[in-house]
């Protein structure tokens, strides 16, 4: 065989390893993009379901503020409807709005803000909140990353042809939010 | 380097680290056989082989029980386990660690075990009682770093084989100037010379080795916490805390001092005191908080209405 068929075929090789190599890693980083969805996905069901009980909650003091029992319950119905991160997003926002008129109206009763059953509501309402905050950062971050390998060359030609798809983020709020700030593996930032 | 280099180079570096500990204990037995004869060395680097197996999957419960960090529920310390939970999520780790607590009024916090399923995160009553929300979320952050670059099992590693070899150098040298009596009579000087300055020199070296592994650690594990919780203004508004603080933590040793996330050995004097700033395990908490100013782009001491505060 002459020494271009050689060349060839070696070129091919190494052609087909890094596909196999970037179809991979692009498989890698969008299963860690649905796992953070999915931590994401827990949390908002909490969520949802602890609404039905804080209302409950304050229907018990406060039964004629219904305007506002109406507005949380609405926006769980569309939290529970939402398909996919950005609707989800959307719903949840317009949850978290909801819900911070709920609390405002529970301000005037005392004796609600003292029941142990609200209280502790409240304080889960919290968490679940501090965790979706957790696990949105994560899921943008992963996101981020694996929309910028599919979105760039040589990486493209791979993710056209595997059939991989953008990622919907959740609930960005500036589109620096997704970025890994530039964390340095390789050397001390202080002089030693 | 990437996370991924990081976390490939702390594996490799783990592998080392028993390796090297072998290989110190081959020298002090080496060093006790020319010093006493008999079958030293054989029998120390038996005894070192099955310690180096233990340490490498027990090396989180030897830690615990040496600092005396206890396991914790989620009802006893719901902010503690709930930060801890939290950090995890945005580190994207698959499991929280488990929590644990160390009875003690001087504030610091560590992380340590094996892989990020057998890791824990341990901190202080003091430091539970001194931090904010916002500050205690960044101190674990800091530690969930760890767990996530993979630092833990080196350095809970560096720890348990550190302490040993200190120990057991210890051991010996005492032995050869006061308890040597099974002489042997024609023993060559230059061997016994070699060997004197072998036992002195391996726990110099494993502190060498401890010191190598943490102090770039610290930095890193600082921007992971940033970068987890978004937040380096709340990690340099709590290491300012920890600089205030001169209580001195209870179960400080010299072994386990590089993996708090600020130096334990707080009250050094004398020898110590003279010789910190060559084996200090940690870079000054001023360097690190300046370090976090120049990431997060702001000034500790321009903070409006949150600078912190000693309660």
């Amino acid at each position: 065989m002459p020494v271009f068929a050689y060349v060839i075929i070696a070129v091919v090789v190494l052609a087909a390893l890094w596909v196999v190599f970037v179809f991979n890693h692009l498989v890698r980083l969008g299963n860690e993009a649905k796992r953070g969805w999915s931590n994401i996905d827990v949390q908002l069901k909490r969520r949802s379901d602890l609404i039905p009980n804080l209302v409950e909650a304050v229907k018990g003091y406060a039964a004629h503020e219904r305007q506002v029992f109406e507005e949380v319950t609405a926006a769980r119905v569309a939290m529970q409807q939402a398909t996919g991160p950005a609707q989800a997003g959307e719903a949840n926002k317009q949850a978290s709005a909801a819900l911070g008129r709920l609390f405002a109206v529970s301000e005037a009763y005392p004796q609600l803000r003292a029941s142990e059953n609200f209280q502790k509501l409240q304080d889960e309402l919290t968490d679940t909140e501090d965790k979706i905050a957790a696990a949105r950062r994560y899921y943008n971050q992963t996101v981020y990353q694996y929309n910028t390998r599919i979105q760039s060359l040589p990486d493209l030609i791979v993710a056209k042809l595997g059939g991989f798809h953008e990622r919907e983020f959740f609930e960005l709020e500036s589109p620096a939010e997704g970025q890994l700030p530039n964390v340095d593996f390789s050397g001390d930032p202080a002089s030693q | 380097m990437t996370l991924q280099e990081q976390i490939r180079s702390n594996r490799i570096r783990s592998g080392m680290l028993v390796l090297t500990f072998g290989l110190v204990f081959v020298a002090i037995g080496a060093a006790v056989q020319a010093l006493y004869g008999g079958y030293a060395l054989i029998i120390i680097a038996g005894i070192a082989f099955i310690y180096a197996l233990y340490s490498w999957f027990a090396n989180g419960r030897m830690i615990a029980s040496w600092t005396g960090a206890r396991e914790v529920t989620k009802e006893e310390y719901p902010e503690l386990v709930r930060a801890v939970e939290n950090a995890s999520i945005a580190a994207g780790l698959e499991q929280t660690p488990q929590v644990r607590v160390v009875d003690d009024p001087c504030p610091n916090a560590f992380a340590a075990g094996g892989s990020p399923k057998t890791a824990y995160v341990a901190a202080t009553t003091g430091l539970l009682a001194m931090m904010k929300k916002r500050e205690l979320e960044a101190v674990i952050a800091h530690e969930i770093g760890h767990v996530r670059n993979r630092d833990v099992r080196l350095m809970s590693l560096a720890a348990v084989l550190v302490g040993v070899v200190a120990l057991v150098a210890d051991l010996a040298l005492r032995f050869a100037f006061f308890g040597g009596g099974r002489r042997r009579d024609g023993n060559n000087p230059i061997l016994m010379i070699v060997g004197l300055a072998m036992l002195i020199l391996a726990p110099i070296a494993a502190i060498g080795i401890q010191m190598s592994l943490s102090r770039r650690r610290e930095y890193l594990a600082d921007e992971s916490s940033a970068e987890i919780t978004g937040d380096p203004e709340g990690l340099a508004m709590a290491l300012w805390k920890l600089k205030q603080d001169t209580t001195e933590l209870r179960h400080a040793n010299r072994a386990t001092a590089h993996l708090y996330i600020e130096t334990p050995l707080n009250n050094a004097r004398g020898m110590r005191a003279a010789m910190s700033g060559l084996f200090d395990t940690h870079p000054s908490l001023d360097a690190r908080i300046e370090s976090l100013e120049k990431m997060g782009g702001f000034r500790l001491a321009a903070l409006d209405g949150e600078q912190p505060q000693l309660a």
